[in-house]
């Protein structure tokens, strides 16, 4: 249909700087543009002139960064060039997962985690302990509350929350096991910002851990999302869950 | 001697094009270079769109080990090795605010929006290329520029842009497109 056709077309600027999010429309797109190669040409010259939008945003990298990504390259195996590319864009790279990133770089955050785990070798019988009497103290906290809540790939969570100690405790069950290298993360989601709230070890019958977190403040939300193994910084992927806490 | 920042016009096209190829062959010396031409830029753009500088920062070092990763795939018949660069850069950008954006369930519009808005008058600076696109963003309909600079620097879909502004759908693909289009003329784009 050429009315349909049109409004496809129209598309080149919104494709040339990212700005169709939906996935299934992004893909109509792009096998319109397979067949249609003035558009092609038009996404090719947008781009660039996107680019150059970029460049006037350049400003000079932290220093350290430099060090960095060059001793992450030292390690890094390149892909190989594609022979029989079909490539629309030709030059579209993949995108690395984020634990090659994390693997290949002399990063602060692979430090930390080292330090964390010998940490946690110390100090597990310890901690155990501390956390059973600590979990015990917000479920006796005199404004303790507990949401209960579906997830969005089935299984339920409860959190049980006291604004007053600042502390939550997440169970949940039936939670779909997740393949290896991936993980549920859990998040505190505030306005200002949104901190890692732990991982949840998921027992054979779905069932997980209680995980106990600290650091909750009024207008918090818990949320759970799907990780590459080991967690990340800031969540990556939508949410499976989000409980708002109830003030 | 290693040239400094990138805060004066562009990296010179054609010695890109030819770092690239040699940085797909492994050459970590034509990478040095590469990253000493393109990390003002990268970074300048990763952190216009995300903002917070130790995730801007973040992303810039996986957007510039991506380029060394996938080198062999750039096709210069298909652009410039700086568009290459910076489309790798701003679509990891846009990634990042989004999974930041869907897990805050996007309670910061607002300020987001505000903030593009500033830095648009922010782009004020003395390089030519700063200056160049300054005009050329003047020379717009103040919808096409809101429109342009909102999806670009702001990182939102079109579908956000037009909630922003309060216009349809189909204007703002349109004010999007045109908008680039008057752009890509104004700067001489090939």
């Amino acid at each position: 249909m050429p009315v349909l056709r049109q409004d496809l077309h129209i598309l080149t600027g919104a494709y040339a700087v990212d700005a169709i999010h939906d996935e299934s429309e992004r893909g109509r797109f792009e096998r319109h543009l397979r067949r249609c190669k003035p558009c092609d040409s038009e996404v090719r010259g947008l781009g660039s002139t996107a680019a150059r939008l970029g460049l006037a945003a350049s400003r000079p990298p932290p220093p350290q960064m430099r060090g960095r990504v060059l001793a992450a390259v030292a390690r890094t195996r390149q892909l190989p060039p594609v022979t029989d590319h079909h490539s629309l864009r030709g030059a579209r790279p993949g995108r690395i997962p984020r634990l090659t990133w994390a693997v290949a770089a002399v990063s602060l955050a692979a430090i930390l985690v080292l330090a964390v785990a010998v940490f946690r070798v110390q100090h597990q019988l310890n901690q155990a302990r501390s956390e059973n009497r600590a979990i015990a103290a917000v479920l006796a906290a005199p404004d303790a509350r507990a949401v209960t809540k579906v997830t969005s790939v089935g299984g339920t969570a409860t959190v049980v929350f006291s604004l007053g100690r600042h502390s939550m405790i997440f169970t949940s069950a039936g939670l779909p096991p997740l393949s290896s290298g991936r993980v549920y993360e859990l998040w505190l989601i505030g306005p200002p910002r949104i901190r890692p709230a732990g991982l949840l070890a998921v027992g054979p019958a779905g069932r997980s851990v209680p995980v106990l977190a600290g650091g909750v403040v009024r207008g918090d939300q818990v949320g759970l999302t799907v990780e590459p193994a080991g967690g990340t910084r800031q969540p990556t992927t939508t949410p499976v869950l989000v409980v708002p806490l109830p003030s | 001697m290693r040239p400094v920042g990138l805060g004066t016009g562009l990296p010179e096209g054609r010695d890109l094009d030819g770092l690239l190829t040699l940085v797909a062959r492994g050459d970590e010396s034509a990478f040095a270079s590469l990253y000493d031409q393109l990390a003002g830029p990268v970074y300048g753009l990763v952190r216009r769109v995300v903002r917070d500088p130790a995730q801007s920062e973040e992303v810039a070092q996986e957007v510039l080990l991506e380029v060394w990763r996938a080198a062999s795939r750039f096709n210069a018949s298909r652009g410039s090795a700086v568009t290459w660069v910076m489309t790798i850069a701003h679509r990891r950008a846009v990634d990042r605010v989004r999974s930041a954006v869907a897990a805050a369930e996007r309670e910061q519009k607002t300020s987001w929006l505000l903030a593009a808005r500033d830095e648009v008058a922010e782009t004020v600076e003395a390089s030519l290329e700063r200056e160049r696109v300054r005009r050329c963003l003047d020379g717009l309909t103040d919808l096409q520029r809101e429109s342009v600079t909102l999806a670009y620097y702001g990182g939102y879909s079109y579908r956000e842009v037009a909630g922003l502004l309060g216009a349809a759908l189909g204007t703002v693909k349109t004010r999007i497109r045109d908008g680039l289009i008057r752009l890509r003329d104004c700067m001489g784009v090939t």
